[in-house]
């Protein structure tokens, strides 16, 4: 959950609605691959708390989105047609990819451990600082000026 | 030394002896400071440096601070990429390490075959990570939203690998930066405007790079290409604009990198280039800096000679 509260929300609550909506048709969720869509509450929290370094964008993504139909009677599919691959809409479609992909729940339906890969230990042993012998015994590699 | 963060340089002035006298600047607060100094290193690249010397406008330098050449901000080169993608049928593992790998400089010279001069590295690329791999999907068509995109993002996802070409681009006066007549920063101070197009030169660079590449790709068993060019997201770096060379007419800086007009100003950044090499810049312009101050530091006595 983020810790985001009510008030410090950059969207209004039907903002957010719309939002939400919007995400969850973009990445829907998936029984196949045993996958939330972007509409998760987990990621969906993770959405609204990063769009702060870019909300104008976003803002102009959802008047979009809003302009385009979203929320009212549109057929799904033309909506998704209209909107899908517009200048508008990249900004808040790069936000959604990078907020559902760090998901571990999808990290992990990709066969992926939701960490960094390497060294194959995972918890060093504190003050160990071993893996930086090689670093150090190469010597300075620039000159005194 | 003493490093001030958050200060926004305005403007470099100058004595009645025609020699930097300091720097003015808005401090973290927003206040204006003035700091006097005998010597003014700019380190500040292809759009700072022109930038604030073009803004530090005096009596003695109407047309902007060391711009008897009309050089500032002229000459602007980025790097044009292209980049070309493929898709293997089999996992690559390839997002796990280091992303660039092999570089290959076979065009990397003036080919008399070619209808260009100069030339470009190709940087292999392994692979890309998880929201990489969805971005470039996405945002090339490839993955859809909706229903399709859980399989359209697998048959990308760990099977994505080849090169971008880094192309040389040279010279050209119509290529500046100047200070935009309207905008103006925070602080008032007027903003740069790049001028760019990219030359026919760069374009035809980019376009055998991006004819020749899929053959390595194929090769290897790659069975789609993703080709974007120019690279929109990466490689614009900035330089020239301050340009090095000894004739104070067709040059900003001497050959030590000091101005030809101010005896006691200095640039060691990306600005001082005069070509633009088909390579990351960032190792030559260290290699710049320490040679600048290196030859700051013998000629000590006689600096401003």
């Amino acid at each position: 959950m983020s810790d985001t509260i009510a008030t410090d929300s950059l969207f209004s609550v039907e903002e957010r609605k719309v939002l939400h909506e919007l995400v969850g048709m973009i990445v829907p969720s998936s029984v196949t691959h045993s996958v939330p869509g972007a509409d998760d509450e987990i990621i969906f929290a993770d959405i609204l708390d990063s769009a702060r370094a870019n909300d104008a964008q976003i803002h102009k993504g959802i008047a979009h989105a809003l302009s385009c139909g979203l929320g009212s009677d549109v057929p799904l599919k033309q909506l998704q047609s209209e909107l899908e691959g517009h200048p508008a809409m990249t900004p808040l479609v790069s936000l959604v990819m990078q907020c559902y992909y760090r998901d571990e729940r999808v990290m992990v339906s990709l066969g992926i451990e939701p960490r960094a890969p390497f060294p194959n230990g995972f918890e060093l042993p504190q003050d160990d600082w071993s893996m930086l012998d090689a670093v150090q015994n190469r010597g300075k590699i620039w000159r005194d000026a | 030394m003493e490093l001030r963060t958050w200060c926004r340089v305005k403007e470099i002035n100058v004595g009645e002896d025609g020699l930097a006298s300091g720097v003015t600047y808005f401090d973290a607060g927003g206040v204006e400071q003035f700091q006097p100094d005998n010597v003014v290193i700019m380190a500040c690249n292809g759009v700072g440096t022109p930038r604030i010397l073009l803004n530090s406008v005096s009596e003695q330098f109407p047309g902007g601070l060391a711009n008897s050449s009309g050089l500032v901000g002229k000459n602007l080169m980025l790097h044009p990429y292209a980049s070309i993608q493929g898709v293997f049928d089999e996992p690559l593992d390839g997002y796990r390490g280091p992303h660039d790998s092999i570089w290959s400089q076979e065009f990397y010279e003036t080919g008399k075959e070619r209808d260009f001069v100069r030339g470009f590295t190709y940087e292999t690329t392994r692979g890309r990570g998880v929201v990489a791999t969805a971005l470039t999907g996405v945002h090339t068509g490839r993955i859809p939203w909706g229903a399709g995109h859980h399989d359209a993002y697998r048959k990308l996802f760990n099977r994505i690998a080849g090169v971008v070409a880094i192309c040389e681009d040279l010279p050209e006066e119509h290529n500046t930066v100047t200070l935009d007549p309207n905008i103006k920063d925070a602080h008032g101070i007027p903003a740069p405007r790049m001028t760019y197009s990219i030359s026919d030169n760069s374009q035809k660079m980019l376009d055998f790079a991006v004819a020749r590449a899929p053959e390595t790709l194929r090769a290897a068993g790659a069975t789609d290409l993703i080709i974007e060019q120019p690279l929109a997201g990466g490689g614009w770096h900035l330089m020239d604009t301050a340009r090095m060379g000894t004739d104070p007419q067709k040059s900003v800086v001497n050959e030590w990198g000091r101005s030809h007009d101010v005896k006691n100003l200095f640039v060691v950044d990306g600005s001082i280039f005069v070509t633009s090499a088909g390579v990351n810049p960032t190792r030559t312009i260290q290699t710049l800096a320490l040679y600048i101050t290196d030859q700051i530091k013998k000629r000590l006595t006689h600096l401003f000679d």
